[in-house]
């Protein structure tokens, strides 16, 4: 007998899980190596220091983090909702909350991938 | 009724939108320019000073303890204190006795936009392509058209200053004072803060008539907005609705239009209608910075504007997360009609 989880759907969990990992994941690599050639670069190119570099690559990789994160939430609470209104106010534009969804969680990863890229690069050159 | 495992899932939402929007403050109010330190110290402090708040407010941390100090203080519901804007005093208290003004506005203007856009929508889709059709979208284009900034100044100077029928800003009269609480069968029990609902609980029906005639116009500029979205969705969907075949069966069995446009067709129209309701609360929400700042109200956009303009990091991150919070739980309640209304969505 199969005794592989399964999802309500009938699809294999682990397929499942790897496709999302994988999509968040990928993101959250390029963020991360983003994070720390930025960081090196700007410490190389720039007079300021590591404190003011690292808040101001941390902040921009939690600003990607929350826009996708809040962005990836709103599309699965209000998604059904904003399909209705381009369906009946004939804005013709495609949105759909699926894609919305796995945009942002890309955008998300990538902002979480560069913060602990930015953490980990801060902290290796910190001491 | 919405299953509880609806409910539940709608609920756990809260938890990824409000640390989407805690983190997306964090981040803006990081990277734009000022520094809260030299704000808390004031302008003519010296750098030693300045040097020492910064220590004193942990600002000197590396910016990820920081976020994570931040993250957990506003889990355990820590907004922090006004620097600038009311100094020392919590933002939670702040908060408190704003947002009742700002929901009672946002309320007012949302039932306007609802009791005007879904009447005019029926009437736009039954009588479509008539004058009536082409003024009521000519109408609702106008409604989404037009800013509130421009509309709120435009319908003071006419109806306030022009024609003298409503005050011009304020929520009530100054001669009115409203006691603190209000008596239930011999209970005093605290004021609400909705300026309406306690004139009436407090049996003062004169204060009641000022603070309608102050409200008027606020919640009809936002009111306006919202019911040219609500109409023009009720049209396309009613219009929808009413080339159903179940619709076509009742013609034929000789149903009158009236009983068929509203007891079978205006049901199912008024399904993605009230989804649209909840996000146009959110609008309303954003409106409400704009419309209290234009007419002088207290609520929480208003003192979200002062915060911005002063720096006052702690109160802008605490006026934020409330209006993520409101729209998040006007949206859960909206679901749960929704799932009401439409019972193949808790499949």
């Amino acid at each position: 007998m199969d005794r592989t989880p399964r999802l309500r759907s009938n699809g294999p969990l682990w397929s499942w899980i790897r496709d999302r990992v994988r999509l968040v994941g990928s993101a959250a690599l390029g963020g991360g190596v983003l994070a720390v050639l930025g960081v090196v670069v700007l410490l190389l190119v720039t007079p300021s220091g590591l404190a003011v570099v690292s808040t101001q690559a941390f902040s921009l990789g939690a600003l990607c983090f929350g826009f996708g994160l809040l962005g990836w939430s709103g599309s699965v609470l209000a998604g059904s909702s904003v399909e209705n209104a381009q369906r009946y106010l004939d804005t013709g534009t495609n949105w759909s909350e699926d894609d919305s969804r796995r945009a942002m969680a890309r955008i998300g990863g990538f902002g979480f991938g560069g913060m602990v890229g930015v953490i980990a690069v801060s902290s290796i050159l910190w001491v | 009724m919405a299953s509880k495992w609806f409910v539940v899932k709608r609920l756990l939402l809260l938890v990824p939108v409000l640390l989407g929007v805690a983190t997306l403050v964090f981040a803006v109010l990081h990277i734009s320019p000022g520094d809260p330190a030299r704000v808390m110290a004031g302008q003519r402090a010296s750098q030693e000073q300045v040097e020492m708040v910064r220590q004193e407010i942990g600002l000197s941390d590396p910016i990820w303890v920081q976020y994570g100090r931040f993250l957990a203080d506003t889990a355990q519901l820590k907004l922090g204190e006004s620097y600038v804007l009311r100094p020392n005093q919590s933002v939670a208290s702040i908060l408190k006795n704003s947002i009742p003004t700002t929901i009672e506005l946002a309320v007012y203007g949302q039932l306007i936009g609802i009791l005007l856009g879904l009447p005019l929508g029926v009437i736009s889709a039954i009588k479509q392509d008539s004058i009536t059709d082409h003024i009521t979208r000519i109408g609702a284009l106008t409604g989404i058209s037009v800013p509130i900034f421009w509309s709120g100044p435009i319908v003071i100077i006419l109806f306030s200053v022009t024609l003298g029928i409503f005050p011009t800003n304020g929520r009530i009269a100054q001669q009115y004072f409203l006691s603190d609480t209000w008596l239930f069968f011999g209970h005093e029990l605290p004021r609400t803060g909705l300026i309406t609902l306690d004139t009436l609980l407090l049996a003062r029906y004169d204060a009641f008539v000022s603070a309608v005639r102050h409200l008027v116009l606020p919640a009809s500029v936002i009111g306006f907005y919202s019911m040219a979205l609500i109409s023009r969705m009720m049209r396309s969907s009613m219009l929808e609705v009413v080339r159903q075949d179940y619709i076509r069966t009742a013609r034929a069995k000789g149903q009158g239009e009236r009983i068929t446009f509203l007891k079978h067709g205006l049901k199912n129209a008024f399904i993605p209608v009230i989804t649209v309701i909840g996000i146009q609360f959110g609008t309303l929400l954003g409106g409400a910075v704009l419309t209290e700042t234009v007419f002088g109200i207290e609520g929480i956009g208003m003192i979200l504007v002062d915060a911005i303009d002063v720096g006052d990091y702690p109160v802008v991150q605490g006026t934020v997360l409330v209006f993520a919070l409101l729209f998040t739980l006007v949206n859960l309640g909206v679901d749960i009609t929704y799932s009401y209304l439409d019972p193949r969505i808790q499949q």
